[in-house]
C-alpha cells in the first residue's frame, strides 16, 4: 500500500534496526496506527511483506495488545482510568460523565468520528488521579469542570495542554527524603545532557569504564545491596553475576519501563526529568556483562516518555556516551528505545522479551532464566527503570556507601508513589526501611478529613493489602514481607475508612482478568471467574457461599499458575477476605454503608 | 547409540531409573504413574499451560509441572498425595467455567481427554453459576470446524501446524479468557488441509467436516489398514460403521507415520460409495456397455482370451498391472501372463525408477535401502528432485521432524523452489536435464559445468562429507544412467549412506517388487537369468519366457498399431496417462479391465470387472522405502471384489478351457506365505506384520552380468500428483476435492 513519506521512513527505520527484524512488528503497528487511526487489512499484508511474516502471525500479535485495534477509534481517543488509585478519587464518576457528555460507551467511536471512549486500566497517573489520556496526552488530577472544557476545547480542534510532568513528582522535599536518584528533579532543563553534565552526569559511567573491570563493577552493585525496583526484590548485582562470561552469543540489557503495576508510577518521571541517568546506568550495565546493545521497553501508554528518551539517546550518542568506543576506553554500546501497545503482562520479564520479538506477551518456561538464555536466545539482564537509574550513583559513592543509606540487606534509597485518600499524593524518595506510618502521615500529609486508614496496598495492587493497625513497620523488602505482604513496585494505595472493600475487590479483579494473558488454565479461568463472581456480589446478587468460594478459587490460583500473574490476582483478594470478611457478609444484607455503595443495586 | 547415562529417581516410593534428559512426565509414565496433562504433546515444544501434570518434589517450595522438570539424581516425586489430586481437581473446575459441556452432541464424547479427565480426578459438583462465555461455531473450511467454547486452549493445533507442518495458518487471537484459536484467512483456513488440527485436539473443538455429527465413536469398528493413495504408506485407523467408512485418523499414533496424516489420508475415503462406483460386471454390446452376471463375464473373458492366445500366440496379449492393488495381486497377475498365457508382455505405470537404484546398488541393495524411520533419523538428507510437501507427505514430515528433534541438516537439488526450501541447509538450483552432468561431477568431478554450480557443488559435498550417515532421497526426474551416478557419489561419502527413491501411488514399490515388469521377476531377478526363472516354474508350473516383454509405453503403441490383440487391465489407467497416440484401444480386439470406477481405459473396454479397493480387502503393501505393512478389510461394499478374487476366478475359468492351472490360494495370506519363501528380501517377520508394524525388504539382488541401464523416455513418469489429487481416486473423493486449494492447483 501507498504509506506516507513521514511513515515509510519510520518503517525503514524500524525494520532494520533490530538483530531479528520481527522485533519491529509491535511498534510498526503502534506508528501504522497513529497515522491511520487502526491497522487495516492493507496494513497487515504491507508489514506482512517487510517483515516476512504472515497473516496470522500478525493477527495473533495484534489481537494480544489492548492498544492495537482493527476498526478506527475516533480522532481523540479518549481513554479514562478506572483502576484503584483512580477509583478511589473518581475514576467512576468521570468514566459516567464521558459516556454522558460524549453520548458513547466503552470502546465505542461517535458518529462523526472524532471521539472515541474506553475505559482502561492503570495508566500510570496514579498520583494525579482521577487522571485520563487522550490519544498519547495525559490529563490529571481531573474535575467535571476541567473535564468538560478538555473535550471542548478537542471538539474546538484545539489541543488543551496535557500534563508536563506526573502530577505529585515536582513537591517541597520533606526533611525524610533523601533524594538520590532524583536529586536532579525540579532543575530547569534537567533532561537535557547539558544540564545532566552540570550535575554529576555520566561521572559514573567514566569511573565505571576508566576505573573499573566489569568484575568490579558487579561487585560493586553486589556490595550495594540493590535489590530489583520492579517488584519482585531480586538482588541485581546477582543477577548480573548469573550472566555466563564465556558465552559465545551476544548479550543484551534490557530496561524494564513497561510501568504498569496499578498504583505505580515512579519510572515515568525518572524517564521524564532524568532519562540521561537511565541511559548511563544502562551503559554501565552492558560494560558489566559485556554487551554492546541495550533496548528500553516502554509501556505504549508513554508515548510522550518514550519520545524525551529517544531525544536523550540521540544526545547521548553525539556527545560520546552511546556509541562506538565510548569516552575512548574501547567500550560500543548501542541503545534504543522500544514501545509496547498495552499489555501489563508485558512486565514480566520473559514476556516482555517475547514481546520484544514482536509476538504475543505470553511469558516463557523457567528455567532457563534470562540471564543464560534471554532475548533472542541470548543471555540477558533485564531491570527496571529505577534499578538501572540507581547504577550511576552507586559507581560514584560506592556500593557501600549506598547500602547504608537503606537496611541491611536492603540497600539504598527507594522511590515510592502513594496515592488514594492521602492529602499530598505523590512521588518520594525515602531511605529503605522507613517506617509505612511515618511516611504516610509524616512525608504523606495523612488521610483527608482525619479520617482513619481502612487499607493500604503497600506497593501496587498485586501486593496482600494491609490494615490500618498493620502499618506501623519498617518499609523494606523483609520487613513487609514478614507483615505478611510485600513492598513490591513501591505503588502504595491508601483507602480511608469509608472505603467499600467489596467494590476494592471487584476493582482488582477486574484488573487481573483484563490482563490475564489466558497461557495458562487457572489464571485465565480463575481471573475471569472470580470477576464474574466479585461483579454479581458487589451489584447485590451475592449468595452466602461465595464468600467461602472466593476465598477458596483465589487460594487455588496461588502457586499454580504459569507465572506470577495468578499469584498477583489471588494475593490482594485472599487478604481481604480474610481481613475484611466482615463487610462481605454486610453485603449479603443489602447494605453497602461506604463511599462507592451508588453503584449498589439493592439485595436479591 | 552411545550409552546413555541412567538416572536413578523415587516416583511415589518406587524406585525408578530413566536416561539421562528425561522429562518427569515421560518418567512417571514410563513406569505406568499417570500424570495427567492436555498442552503436553511428545515431540511439540513444551508449554507448562495446563498445569495439569503439577507433582510434588521434594525441596521445591511449590508444584512442579512434570512436563518441564527434566529428572535429576536423587529426586523425589510424588504425583499422589492430597495436593496434588486437588490441584488436578481444582483445575479442571477452572477448566469447565467456560466449556459448554455439550457432551451429549459432542463428536469427541466417548473419546474425549477432558471428558476422560474430569472422570478420573475432577470434582463431583461444579461451584460455576455465573454466565459463560459463548461464541457461535465457526466453519473454517469444508473438512475444519471450530467451537470455541469447547476449546482448551492446549495450543497443541497451534504447534502442530507451526513445528510439525511448517504451514502456520493457526494463532491465538484475543487474550485472557476471551483467548480464541484463529485461522489465516480471519475466518477460514487457507492451509494443506492435513487436518492433524483435528486430530491433535484433545476435545470437541475442532471437528471434522467428513466426520461431525454423523455417529459416536462406541458405535463404531476401528479398522487399522494401509493408506491408499500415496506411496508412503501412512498406517490409518478406520472408523467403521455398518460397513461404511466414516473417519481416517492415526490416534493410536502407531505404525511408520505415527500422528501424521495428510489431506488424503484423512479425508480422501469416501470415493468407496461414491454414486458412480462400478458395481456390477460389465459388458459392452456395440456402442455400449451392460450390466451382466459374474457367471457370464467371467465365462466371456476366459473364452475370448482362450481364442486370441490360441490364434495369435502368445506375445499377442499384454498385461498392465496396478500402483496400488496388493503385493498378492500383483504376483498373481504376473504370475497368470507369465505361466498361463506364457508372455513377459507384463508391466505397470513406473512412477520412479525403483528398479535402476535396485540394479546401481547391486549386492549391497539389502542394507543400503533407507526406512521411514531412518530417514527421520538421518544426521543429513540429501533430497533430489521430488516436492515431498505434495507429493510425499510423509516423507517431508520426517525431514522436518528430524530437523526440529535431531538438527538433521537438510541439502536439496532441484530445478523447483520447493516448500522443503525454507528447512534446508543448502538449496542447490539446477535446470531440468542437468542432473546426470552434476552428478557425474559430484561422482567423479569430471565435466564442463558452470563456475557458479561448481562452487555449489563443491560446498554441498564438502557438507555431506562431514556427516556420519547421509540419506540420499529423490523423485522420478532420476533415473537409471543417473542414479548410477548418484550411487557412485554416495558410495563415496565417508559415512554411511542409505537410499530411498520416491514413487506414487500406494503400492508402486510393490508393483517392482513382485515383478510387474517387463524384464524382471520378482525380486528383480532378470528374465535372462535361468536359475531363478526354473525356481520360478517350479512353483508354477509353466514355462517363463526368457526375453523381455513390452513395456507399458509399448503395449499401448502396440495396441493402436495392431501389432496386440489383447490387454489385460487391472487397476491401471494406461490410455490416459500414456495416450500420446491419442485416446482409445487403438486395434485391440479384446480389452478387459479390473476397475473401481469408469476411467478413460474402462471406457473402452469390451469387459469390466468391479474391483474392490485397498480399504476394501485384505493384503500387504509395500511403501516406496520398502516397508511391508499389512492392509485389513475396513467397509463392505456390494457388488466389486478384490482384484485376488477376480484373477483366482479367472484361472479357474482358464484351466476348465484347458489353459494353464488355477489358483488354488484360499486367502491373500496364503499367496503371502508363498510371496515369503520365494521373494527375495520378502522374507520378513510375520509376528511384526500381525502386531501392526511396517516390516523392511531386503532386495537381494545380483546383476548377473548386466550393466546399469538408461532407462528409455517416457518409461518413468511421475504422476506430478499435489496434497489433493490422486490419480482416479483422487477424482472421486468428494470431500478433499471440495476445498478451495484443491481447485488452485498449481
Amino acid at each position: 500500500m501507498e504509506l506516507t513519506a513521514q511513515l515509510s521512513a519510520k518503517f525503514e527505520l524500524l525494520q532494520n534496526r533490530y538483530p531479528v527484524k520481527r522485533s519491529a512488528l509491535i511498534p510498526m503497528m503502534m506508528y501504522a496506527q497513529d497515522e491511520y487511526g487502526c491497522v487495516s487489512d492493507e496494513m497487515i499484508a504491507e508489514i506482512g511483506q517487510r517483515l516476512d511474516l504472515n497473516n496470522v502471525q500478525i493477527e495473533e500479535t495484534l489481537a494480544y495488545y489492548s492498544m492495537l485495534h482493527r476498526k478506527p477509534l475516533g480522532k481523540h481517543h479518549v481513554q479514562i482510568c478506572t483502576n484503584v488509585a483512580c477509583v478511589l478519587k473518581g475514576g467512576n464518576e468521570l468514566l459516567e460523565r464521558a459516556k454522558k457528555r460524549l453520548e458513547i460507551g466503552h470502546k465505542e467511536v461517535t458518529n462523526d468520528g472524532v471521539f472515541s471512549l474506553e475505559e482502561v486500566e492503570c495508566i500510570g497517573a496514579c498520583t494525579g488521579a482521577p487522571a485520563m489520556q487522550v490519544n498519547y496526552d495525559f490529563y490529571e488530577n481531573l474535575t467535571s469542570v476541567r473535564f468538560d472544557r478538555i473535550i471542548e476545547d478537542l471538539d474546538a480542534g484545539r489541543r488543551p495542554e496535557p500534563e508536563k510532568v506526573i502530577s505529585g513528582a515536582l513537591h517541597e522535599r520533606h526533611p525524610a527524603e533523601t533524594p538520590l536518584i532524583s536529586r536532579r528533579w525540579g532543575i530547569k532543563d534537567s533532561r537535557k545532557i547539558d544540564v545532566f553534565l552540570q550535575h554529576e552526569g555520566y561521572r559514573g559511567l567514566e569511573k565505571a569504564l576508566k576505573e573499573m573491570t566489569p568484575d568490579g563493577i558487579i561487585d560493586e552493585v553486589k556490595k550495594s545491596n540493590l535489590r530489583g525496583r520492579g517488584g519482585a526484590g531480586f538482588p541485581t548485582g546477582m543477577k548480573w553475576f548469573f550472566v555466563p562470561k564465556d558465552s559465545p552469543k551476544p548479550k543484551y540489557v534490557i530496561c524494564n519501563a513497561d510501568e504498569s503495576e496499578p498504583g505505580t508510577c515512579k519510572d515515568r518521571p525518572l524517564m521524564e526529568m532524568d532519562p540521561h541517568q537511565l541511559i548511563e546506568g544502562m551503559v554501565i550495565a552492558g560494560r558489566a556483562i559485556g554487551s554492546h546493545q541495550g533496548f528500553i521497553y516502554i509501556r505504549g501508554e508513554y508515548r510522550y516518555v518514550l519520545d524525551i528518551v529517544d531525544a536523550a539517546i540521540a544526545e547521548a550518542y553525539s556527545h560520546g556516551y552511546l556509541g562506538k568506543n565510548i569516552l575512548g576506553t574501547g567500550f560500543d554500546f548501542d541503545l534504543l528505545i522500544h514501545t509496547g501497545a498495552g499489555a501489563y503482562e508485558c512486565g514480566e520479564e520473559s514476556a516482555l522479551m517475547e514481546s520484544l520479538e514482536g509476538k504475543r506477551g505470553y511469558p516463557r518456561i523457567k528455567p532457563p532464566f534470562p540471564a543464560v538464555v534471554g532475548l533472542y536466545g541470548c543471555p540477558t539482564i533485564i531491570n527496571n527503570v529505577e534499578t538501572l537509574s540507581a547504577v550511576p550513583s552507586i559507581i560514584l559513592e560506592g556500593g557501600e556507601a549506598y547500602a547504608n543509606r537503606g537496611t541491611p540487606k536492603n540497600g539504598g534509597t527507594r522511590m515510592l508513589c502513594i496515592a488514594g485518600h492521602i492529602n499530598k499524593p505523590g512521588i518520594y524518595e525515602v531511605p529503605l526501611g522507613m517506617n509505612m506510618k511515618k511516611f504516610i502521615y509524616e512525608v504523606a500529609g495523612g488521610i483527608p478529613g482525619n479520617k482513619k486508614i481502612k487499607a493500604v496496598i503497600p506497593g501496587g495492587s498485586s501486593c496482600p493489602l494491609l490494615t490500618g493497625e498493620e502499618i506501623d513497620i519498617a518499609m523494606d523488602y523483609d520487613a513487609v514481607a514478614k507483615a505478611g505482604s510485600m513492598l513490591g513496585s513501591g505503588g502504595m494505595v491508601v483507602m480511608d475508612e469509608d472505603t467499600c472493600m467489596v467494590d476494592m475487590a471487584r476493582r482488582i479483579m477486574h484488573f487481573y482478568a483484563h490482563e490475564s494473558c489466558g497461557w495458562c488454565i487457572p489464571c485465565r479461568e480463575g481471573t475471569t471467574w472470580l470477576r464474574k463472581i466479585l461483579e454479581r456480589f458487589h451489584a447485590g446478587l451475592g449468595r452466602p457461599e461465595d464468600i467461602d468460594i472466593i476465598a477458596d478459587l483465589a487460594k487455588n490460583m496461588l502457586g499454580r499458575t504459569f507465572c506470577p500473574l495468578g499469584d498477583a490476582a489471588a494475593m490482594p483478594t485472599i487478604s481481604i477476605m480474610k481481613k475484611w470478611r466482615g463487610e462481605f457478609e454486610e453485603h449479603l444484607k443489602g447494605r453497602c454503608a461506604y463511599k462507592s455503595a451508588e453503584s449498589q443495586v439493592g439485595s436479591r | 547409540m552411545a550409552e546413555q547415562k541412567l538416572i536413578h529417581l523415587k516416583i511415589n516410593d518406587r524406585d525408578v531409573q530413566v536416561p539421562q534428559g528425561t522429562l518427569l512426565i515421560e518418567a512417571t509414565r514410563r513406569f505406568g504413574t499417570e500424570v495427567p496433562s492436555f498442552c503436553y504433546y511428545p515431540g511439540l515444544s513444551l508449554q507448562a499451560a495446563c498445569r495439569m501434570c503439577l507433582v510434588e518434589i521434594e525441596k521445591a517450595p511449590k508444584l512442579q509441572t512434570a512436563c518441564t522438570v527434566i529428572a535429576t539424581e536423587g529426586m523425589i516425586v510424588r504425583t499422589d498425595t492430597e495436593q496434588v489430586r486437588n490441584a488436578r481437581k481444582y483445575m479442571l473446575e477452572f477448566l469447565l467455567t467456560n466449556h459448554p459441556l455439550d457432551c451429549p452432541v459432542c463428536d469427541k464424547g466417548g473419546e474425549c481427554e477432558l471428558q476422560d479427565m474430569v472422570f478420573r480426578y475432577g470434582a463431583d459438583t461444579s461451584r460455576f453459576v455465573e454466565e459463560k462465555i459463548h461464541r457461535p461455531e465457526e466453519k473454517w473450511s469444508e473438512l475444519v470446524y471450530y467451537d470455541a467454547p469447547r476449546c482448551i486452549l492446549c495450543f497443541r493445533c497451534v504447534r502442530v501446524c507451526d513445528e510439525g507442518m511448517d504451514v502456520k495458518a493457526l494463532g491465538v487471537g484475543m487474550r485472557g479468557a476471551n483467548s480464541v484459536i484463529i485461522p489465516n484467512r480471519e475466518d477460514h483456513l487457507e492451509c494443506e488441509e492435513c487436518g492433524m488440527c483435528i486430530d491433535i485436539c484433545p476435545v470437541g473443538a475442532l471437528t471434522s467436516g467428513t466426520y461431525r455429527y454423523k455417529t459416536r465413536p462406541w458405535e463404531m469398528q476401528y479398522v487399522s489398514t494401509v493408506c491408499t493413495h500415496c506411496s508412503n504408506g501412512c498406517k490409518t485407523t478406520l472408523s467403521v460403521r455398518n460397513h461404511e467408512i466414516l473417519r481416517s485418523n492415526n490416534r493410536d499414533l502407531s505404525g511408520i507415520n505415527k500422528d501424521f496424516l495428510c489431506v488424503k489420508g484423512r479425508f480422501g475415503f469416501d470415493f468407496t460409495k461414491h454414486a458412480e462406483r462400478i458395481r456390477q460386471p460389465l459388458v459392452r454390446k456395440g456402442e455400449k456397455l451392460y450390466p451382466v452376471s459374474w457367471e457370464e463375464a467371467a465365462q466371456m473373458a476366459a473364452t475370448k482370451l482362450k481364442a486370441i492366445y490360441d490364434a495369435n500366440g502368445k506375445d499377442s496379449i499384454g498385461f498392465i498391472g496396478s500402483n496400488h492393488t496388493s503385493n498378492e495381486e500383483n504376483y498373481l497377475l504376473q504370475r497368470l501372463a507369465r505361466t498361463t498365457f506364457g508372455t513377459n508382455n507384463i508391466d505397470h505405470h513406473r512412477t520412479v525408477d525403483y528398479t535402476g537404484l535396485v540394479t546401481a546398488l547391486g549386492d549391497r541393495a539389502a542394507d543400503s535401502l533407507l526406512t521411514m524411520e531412518q530417514l527421520y533419523q538421518s544426521k543429513a538428507v540429501l533430497l533430489i528432485g521430488n516436492d515431498p510437501t505434495n507429493q510425499n507427505p510423509l516423507v517431508g514430515w520426517q525431514i522436518r521432524s528430524g530437523i526440529r528433534h535431531f538438527g538433521t541438516k537438510l541439502f536439496i537439488i532441484n530445478a523447483k523452489e520447493i516448500k522443503l526450501k525454507r528447512k534446508a541447509a543448502q538449496f542447490v538450483k539446477i535446470a531440468a536435464g542437468q542432473g546426470l552432468a552434476a552428478f557425474k561431477w559430484l561422482a567423479h568431478e569430471e565435466g564442463e559445468l558452470a563456475t557458479e554450480l561448481v562452487e555449489q557443488l563443491v560446498q554441498l559435498k564438502a557438507a555431506l562429507e562431514a556427516e556420519s550417515d547421509v540419506a540420499i532421497v529423490f523423485g522420478a526426474e532420476v533415473t537409471g544412467a543417473t542414479i548410477a551416478q548418484v550411487v557412485a557419489f554416495g558410495s563415496k561419502l565417508p559415512g554411511k549412506t542409505r537410499y530411498m527413491a520416491l514413487g506414487d501411488y500406494a503400492n508402486s514399490r510393490g508393483a517392482a517388487d513382485m515383478g510387474i515388469l517387463a524384464d524382471r521377476l520378482p525380486g528383480y531377478a532378470y528374465v535372462d537369468d535361468a536359475r531363478t526363472r526354473e525356481a520360478f516354474e517350479r512353483l508354477w508350473g509353466g514355462v517363463i519366457p526368457s526375453k523381455p516383454g513390452l513395456t507399458v509405453p509399448q503395449m499401448v503403441e502396440a495396441a493402436q498399431n495392431g501389432k496386440l490383440k489383447a490387454l489385460y487391465v487391472v487397476g491401471a489407467n494406461p490410455f490416459a496417462h500414456f495416450g500420446t497416440l491419442g485416446y482409445g484401444r487403438g486395434k485391440l480386439d479384446l480389452l478387459i479391465v479390473h476397475e473401481m470406477f469408469l476411467t478413460e481405459t474402462a471406457k473402452v473396454a469390451d469387459i469390466v470387472f468391479p474391483a474392490a479397493s485397498a480399504y476394501e480387502k485384505d493384503g500387504t503393501v509395500t511403501n516406496t522405502s520398502g516397508e511391508i505393512q499389512l492392509l485389513h478389510k475396513a467397509a463392505e461394499v456390494m457388488g466389486p471384489r478384490s482384484d485376488f478374487d477376480l484373477l483366482r476366478i479367472l484361472s479357474h475359468q482358464l484351466e476348465k478351457l484347458g489353459l494353464g492351472k488355477a489358483f488354488h490360494y484360499k486367502t491373500p495370506a496364503s499367496v503371502f506365505e508363498e510371496i515369503r519363501k520365494a521373494v527375495p528380501g520378502y522374507n520378513v517377520l510375520a509376528a511384526g506384520l500381525l502386531t501392526g508394524g511396517a516390516e523392511a525388504t531386503r532386495v537381494q539382488f545380483a546383476r548377473n552380468g548386466h550393466a546399469p541401464y538408461d532407462v528409455p523416455v517416457g518409461l518413468i513418469r511421475s504422476a506430478e500428483d499435489t496434497l489433493f489429487t490422486s490419480g482416479t481416486l483422487g477424482r472421486f473423493c468428494t470431500m478433499m476435492e471440495s476445498v478451495p486449494e484443491a481447485k488452485a492447483k498449481p
